[in-house]
């Protein structure tokens, strides 16, 4: 038997073999490809060449683009766009990589992922899986963090440190996950879901899932609908923090808080102990202050009291009391007597009134009223009659004095004719011869004859 | 007498740091307001100091240190069957 080595007789450098297929390649392929492809960890170099790849679903076939090809480029390239490039094949001599020199690159609408990415959201949010009504609120003191991201990843010692650095007080709990490639979204939805099942013993405060930056193919993950969901359905606040600050995934859209990056983590997820300290601290004064001045309150207002006369005379009080009392007692007894005595005036006042109306005193007094007033008429009648009677007897003396036979009580006559009758007023009514008749009083009457007359 | 002030302690102890806290918050808050009686809050600014010394104590527990999930746990049998 022999081996190859002895059968074949010439023997290749390396470099001729990578030769070889360089030939083989050119003098087998087209000159010029044109491929439709979405582009992967792009970079552009110092130099102004960029390199990157361009993959479907199942491949992956790395690039190239020189400075000069690269200028006449007017769009910008970036990762997860679709493009359709022209170029032609080339192998790499020294590293017996081959690669596609690209000529001219233009876009084909936007990249698959994009597009995925684009549609996740739009599906999730008319859910409401990104409404503000479903975000749990953080705990403001975590005692124990669960991170949920790769063991070997350097997103672990970010959020660590940055935790740590504000907040050293807290336990961090890794639970390892695979945050990439295939299968990764769905281990860590059973990581969260796991943790959610087990956390009455595990006592986490806060989930934490992140990764570091990547291109949009190493953070797909992060834009899974199975995640989105666990995300979601978890009972224990998430804050997601994925990639660059530029990057937004649909984890960091359904997480309760993002943080931009996982250095941020700390910011998001914990207190500055410093602050928390220093509002202790405050507390503590606050508390022995008021304390104290209310203690302080207290004691003013005991001496107050002590100073009070009841304290300095206790039996003040007392007397004082005594003595309202005496008084009162003094006013209740006057009173009582005075009521009394009032009472005994009065029940005297009306038997007296009584006694003085007695009816035989009354019947009495009016006799002799009636009496005096009855000698008062008699009086009046008697004296208006002795009054009259002098009058009429007055009236009388001087009638009997008008007639004219009175007269001759006092002595004097009448003398009358006997044969007229008239009366002898004068010498000439008579004549010699002339029977004349004398009237004296009580009518006696004489008769005469005249013998002589004297004429005057 | 020390066993009830014992029993107070451990009840301090088992407070969570953001429930001792908010205890301690709402103790300075009734005593500034003179609301509770004078030997009440004797009692309280003695609560009130041993839930600053048990959040101190939180605070000072620091140990940079990262446990992970054990093993065991991790192997529960929902979990690879759960999505």
């Amino acid at each position: 038997m022999q081996t190859p080595s002895q059968t074949r007789t010439k023997i290749y450098t390396v470099t001729q073999v990578n030769s070889l297929v360089k030939d083989a390649l050119q003098a087998n392929l087209p000159s010029w490809l044109t491929i439709r492809g979405e582009i992967t960890d792009w970079k552009q170099h110092q130099s102004g060449h960029c390199y990157f790849s361009l993959k479907d679903e199942e491949s992956i076939l790395p690039c190239a683009m020189w400075r000069s090809n690269f200028s006449k480029v007017k769009f910008k390239p970036g990762n997860g766009l679709a493009v359709l490039v022209t170029g032609s094949i080339d192998l790499y001599v020294p590293q017996g990589r081959y690669k596609l020199i690209v000529e001219e690159m233009i876009p084909a609408g936007m990249g698959a992922l994009q597009l995925a990415f684009e549609q996740m959201v739009r599906k999730l949010e008319s859910e409401g899986l990104f409404s503000e009504a479903h975000k749990k609120p953080l705990p403001k003191y975590p005692q124990r963090i669960g991170i949920l991201t790769s063991e070997s990843g350097a997103a672990l010692h970010d959020i660590a440190d940055s935790i740590h650095n504000r907040w050293p007080c807290t336990r961090l709990v890794l639970y390892p996950v695979p945050v990439q490639g295939p299968g990764a979204a769905e281990a860590i939805a059973a990581a969260i879901a796991d943790v959610n099942r087990r956390n009455d013993r595990l006592k986490l405060d806060v989930l934490i899932v992140g990764r570091g930056g990547g291109s949009l193919e190493d953070l797909w993950a992060f834009n899974e609908e199975v995640l989105a969901r666990a995300i979601f359905a978890s009972r224990i606040p998430i804050i997601s923090a994925v990639g660059h600050e530029v990057d937004v995934t649909v984890a960091d859209l359904v997480a309760d808080a993002r943080a931009s990056t996982p250095t941020k983590a700390g910011v998001v997820a914990v207190p500055n102990r410093e602050d928390v300290l220093s509002d202790l601290l405050h507390q503590e004064r606050r508390l022995g202050g008021s304390v104290r001045s209310r203690f302080g309150l207290c004691c003013e207002y005991l001496e107050t009291i002590l100073a009070s006369s009841a304290f300095r005379n206790p039996l003040l009080a007392v007397r004082n009391r005594e003595q309202y009392l005496d008084d009162l007692g003094g006013d209740l007894d006057d009173a009582i007597r005075r009521g009394f005595f009032d009472a005994q005036k009065q029940i005297q006042n009306c038997q007296e009134q009584v006694a003085r109306i007695e009816p035989h005193r009354l019947l009495g007094r009016m006799t002799v009223e009636l009496n005096h007033w009855a000698g008062r008429s008699l009086a009046a009648v008697t004296l208006v009659f002795n009054r009259k009677t002098l009058q009429i007897i007055a009236q009388e003396n001087r009638l009997v004095g008008l007639n004219p036979k009175s007269v001759l009580n006092r002595g004097y006559s009448i003398t009358l004719h006997k044969r007229s009758g008239r009366v002898v007023r004068a010498v000439k009514d008579v004549q010699i011869g002339d029977v004349l008749i004398t009237e004296l009083a009580d009518e006696q009457r004489f008769e005469s004859k005249v013998n002589k007359i004297d004429k005057g | 007498m020390s066993t009830e002030q014992e029993q107070k302690k451990d009840e301090v102890t088992a407070l969570t740091f953001e429930e001792a806290i908010g205890q301690l918050k709402e103790i300075v808050a009734r005593i500034e307001q003179g609301e509770i009686p004078l030997q009440d809050s004797l009692e309280q600014y003695e609560k009130g100091m041993v839930l600053i010394r048990h959040c101190r104590g939180i605070l000072q527990k620091a140990e940079k240190r990262i446990e992970k999930i054990s093993k065991e746990e991790l192997k529960e049998p929902e979990s690879q069957n759960d999505t």
